[in-house]
């Protein structure tokens, strides 16, 4: 058998699996919103439709925002953290186990956990009323179902902070601190070091990590379906609700929805191999 | 600059450093001492206190007369060069070179030309645009080198610079140093577990034992006239004899030997290096009771009146001595040392 | 020492903030009613736990469902995946960046990007509402990290033991079960672990697939909370997290960013 084959041969079922489902769901989704499919009437109505409406934009819009505050949020309290976990500490152990731990919570239970906590009955709002601060429910800030998506923003950063901290102290793990050492004796004060040293070595791993955690903060459904208001909603949250409307002229405007998703998850996928993908090439060679 | 090191002391900090005990060291201004040791002895453990990201205990460290304890590494003026080379890979190898000159604020067109000169004293002109990994073991090892080098550091501290780079490339290497260290007069630790390196590189020979210092001393010396047996044993040194002086001769199980050197009366220990032993002639007879070829000599076991000895003997043209044949042999005065205490 | 202090201070912070959510879904679990402003509930009760844990409940039902098709997805996808992952890890051809892109694209993409046409597609073959349809459309995200586990470990893997074992006598088959399972068997149990996880917290593909009639644990947690059943949705919720914890505290399987390696996303 040749290498050839045996390539072939080992990689056949997962690209059948993978590759024919992905490609054909992203080739459905674009034939249906084209109209090319079921029936050939070929017109760009649907995308029309969806980029003229007001809720459309407004959906886009907020799931911007919640993607890039997570975002951002969570890949600065990380690389915080990763810095000062690096070092160890007595408890280390225990907030390393709690992270863990955190990594395997599936994100529903972290979206209604944080609803219990912050909604305006919440845990918190009862503190507040127990520290004086509020009288009635009412008078807590709206944190879900509100318009700047607090509460779908908490629940990204409590799940990723972690996620991006494990991927960054595994590389200041395989970095050492040698590097540093080097710059301090070459005449770096600490924050230089930081900056011109540690930090450019850093960023392809934090920015691959962010890039992951946007995509996800962008499309997933079940946070902003508990945890979200009910105009606007996230892009997923009315991609959904299109597609399942009883009037089925509305599904051509969830696939092209899900087109447009799909082509920023490309960009994104682009993004993230470029950062990442070299490195591989480079490691397997 | 003179580096003096007084009562350094470090207790055990964790797996991977070994503990320093009371350390004095002095290194002259414009020398080339080597800190040499077993692995686990405490060198880079020493290394890592001079050039400031451990601090110490208790002792003191001066550089040029200005004690270093206290200030940070970046203001110590003292450059490190690691085991690897540590280039930083999102720098090109002139931007690695002219780091620490940039970080002092000196004007790019200026950074630009002495990064050059140096990359041409090290052998890598033309090389300055290339990225780290684009450079081969050794030129990347003599990069870290021009990194330190360029900033004319009082104090260049090199931890064993040439472990990580193959046979072929280390005198290659050990003279690129040597060279640079000759022309540029900068006082030069080198830590290293390696003898032949010391002895070929260094000035002087600091040798650390489990975390002190055992002996101070030019190359020659130190194999010549080691301190303890421990020092003559680290070089090598195979043959110890029990006696007593008495006069200037040393009486042992061999009979009365002559001794160069032989101190105050009294029982004595005296080590022979076994290069010095000279076979087939002398006024002493021994058995061989073993002999191995090691490419460019043999070495002999002996038994001399009941006690073993050790000889090295050139192979060159001939034949070694036979198991089991005697032997006339004599150990020259001059190379049977009393060790002192 | 200030950094001491400061980085033991962070710590618990930290601590802290991971458990803070998971803190009212226990409370709820257990109260008995628990009005506004009440720090803790009046009453305590057994209640939800009691109807969670019953037939009637069907969260039991749920639960084995679950846990079925994420077992299933798993060694599915180790099937799939371990060759997958020997081809990228082992050998240089033309077009692997292609391939790894495509194979890596469902971990990337945002789920709403593939989930309706997926429902088209599957909807088109007969599997909507199907267990089978929801563990074949689960390996679409869970193979990602499967593969790529096996690809970082098939890159460090020594070919000359299979080659030795060979000449000492062993069929190719035997070869596999005695001396490369043995060697890939931790970065397996890796892979393992993630593609059962990411099985495990799939919402809107289950939803989709499953046309309704599949109910796993996220899709019945969803309605007793939108129900307003606060106190099940508390127990469901703990029991939801019961695999992870098991996982992670008797399988001594440490996650950590190595692992997670950078493509992926629990």
């Amino acid at each position: 058998m040749t290498d050839r084959t045996r390539i072939l041969l080992l990689l056949g079922p997962a690209l059948l699996l993978v590759g024919g489902m992905v490609l054909s769901a992203l080739g459905l989704a674009l034939l249906r919103s084209l109209h090319l499919f079921p029936q050939l009437a070929p017109d760009l109505s649907a995308y029309v439709a969806v980029l003229g409406s007001p809720g459309f934009l407004a959906a886009l819009a907020l799931s911007t925002w919640i993607a890039t505050v997570s975002t951002a949020l969570a890949a600065g309290l990380a690389l915080a953290i990763a810095l000062l976990l690096r070092r160890g500490f007595p408890g280390l152990k225990v907030v390393s186990v709690l992270v863990q731990l955190n990594l395997t919570v599936p994100h529903v239970v972290g979206a209604v956990g944080i609803l219990y906590l912050v909604s305006q009955s919440g845990a918190f709002a009862r503190l507040a009323h127990a520290a004086g601060l509020i009288a009635r429910p009412s008078e807590f800030p709206v944190l879900t179902q509100d318009p700047y998506a607090i509460g779908i923003i908490l629940t990204y950063v409590w799940k990723e902070v972690p996620f991006i901290t494990l991927i960054l102290l595994a590389k200041l793990q395989t970095l050492g601190d040698g590097a540093e050492q080097v710059a301090r004796s070459l005449g770096a004060t600490g924050w230089q070091s930081f900056r011109l040293v540690l930090l450019p070595q850093l960023l392809p791993a934090l920015a691959a990590a962010s890039a992951l955690v946007f995509a996800f903060a962008f499309g997933a459904y079940e946070i902003p379906l508990i945890l979200g208001a009910h105009a606007p909603e996230a892009l997923p949250v009315r991609a959904w609700r299109s597609f399942t409307d009883v009037d089925l002229s509305a599904r051509p405007e969830a696939f092209a929805i899900s087109v447009l998703v799909a082509a920023l998850g490309a960009g994104l996928l682009w993004l993230y191999a470029r950062l990442i993908l070299p490195n591989r090439d480079r490691d397997a060679g | 600059m003179r580096l003096e090191v007084q009562g350094l002391r470090l207790a055990y900090l964790g797996a991977g450093l070994a503990t320093i005990r009371d350390l004095d060291l002095v290194v002259e201004a414009g020398s080339l001492t080597a800190l040499l040791g077993p692995s686990g002895s405490g060198k880079t453990t020493v290394m890592k206190l001079i050039a400031g990201h451990l601090a110490p205990d208790a002792g003191e460290i001066r550089l040029g007369g200005r004690s270093l304890l206290g200030l940070p590494p970046e203001r110590r003026r003292v450059a490190m060069v690691f085991q690897d080379p540590l280039l930083f890979p999102h720098l090109t190898l002139a931007g690695n070179v002219g780091f620490g000159l940039k970080l002092r604020g000196l004007p790019p067109a200026e950074v630009a030309a002495e990064v050059e000169t140096m990359l041409d004293r090290v052998q890598l002109a033309g090389l300055g645009a290339r990225r780290p990994h684009q450079l081969s073991g050794g030129q990347q090892q003599r990069a870290a080198l021009a990194r330190a080098l360029v900033l004319r550091p009082d104090l260049l501290l090199l931890d064993e610079p040439l472990a990580s780079l193959d046979a072929g490339l280390r005198d290659e290497m050990r003279s690129l140093i040597r060279r640079l260290q000759a022309e540029t007069g900068v006082t030069t630790l080198i830590v290293t577990h390696d003898q032949s390196e010391a002895v070929v590189m260094a000035d002087r020979v600091a040798l650390l034992l489990e975390g002190r210092l055992a002996q101070v001393a030019g190359p020659a010396e130190i194999i010549r006239r080691p301190a303890t047996e421990a020092v003559a044993r680290f070089f090598g040194g195979v043959n110890f004899l029990d006696g007593q002086v008495t006069g200037g001769t040393f009486t042992c199980a061999l009979g009365s030997l002559p001794l160069a050197t032989p101190g105050p009366k009294g029982p004595a220990r005296v080590t022979i290096r076994p290069e010095a032993l000279r076979l087939g002639r002398g006024e002493l007879r021994g058995r061989v009771t073993g002999v191995t070829f090691l490419g460019t000599q043999y070495r002999v076991e002996l038994s001399v009146a009941g006690q073993p000895l050790m000889a090295l003997v050139q192979a060159f043209g001939s034949e070694g001595p036979a198991v089991g044949a005697d032997v006339a042999l004599d150990l020259p005065a001059e190379a049977l040392w009393r060790l002192p205490g | 020492m200030r950094a001491e202090t400061l980085r033991l201070l962070a710590g618990l912070v930290v601590a802290l903030a991971l458990v803070l959510p998971l803190v009212p879904l226990a409370i709820w679990s257990v109260a008995h009613g628990w009005r506004f402003p009440d720090l803790l509930p009046q009453a305590w009760s057994g209640k939800a736990w009691a109807l969670a844990l019953s037939q009637r409940g069907g969260v039991l039902e749920s639960f084995g469902l679950t846990l079925g098709i994420a077992l299933a997805t798993t060694a599915l996808a180790a099937l799939v995946g371990v060759p997958a992952g020997r081809a990228l890890g082992l050998y240089q051809f033309r077009g692997k960046r292609a391939v790894l892109l495509l194979l890596l694209a469902p971990a990337i993409l945002p789920g709403i990007a593939l989930v309706l046409g997926l429902h088209d597609l599957f909807l088109r073959l007969g599997l909507v509402g199907s267990a089978g349809g929801v563990i074949l459309a689960h390996l679409v995200p869970v193979l990602p990290y499967m593969t790529l586990v096996m690809a970082a470990v098939f890159t460090g893997f020594d070919t000359r033991i299979e080659a030795q074992a060979r000449s000492l006598g062993a069929g190719p088959w035997r070869t596999f079960l005695t001396v490369t399972l043995p060697v890939i068997l931790p970065g397996l149990l890796t892979g393992a672990l993630f593609a059962f996880l990411v099985s495990w917290s799939q919402y809107l593909l289950t939803l989709a697939i499953g046309g309704g009639r599949v109910q796993t644990l996220p899709l019945v947690l969803y309605s007793y909370a939108a129900a307003g059943r606060n106190d099940v949705a508390g127990a469901i919720a703990l029991i939801y997290l019961l695999p992870g914890v098991v996982i992670l505290l008797f399988t001594a399987r440490r996650i950590t960013g190595h692992s997670v390696g950078l493509e992926l996303r629990p």
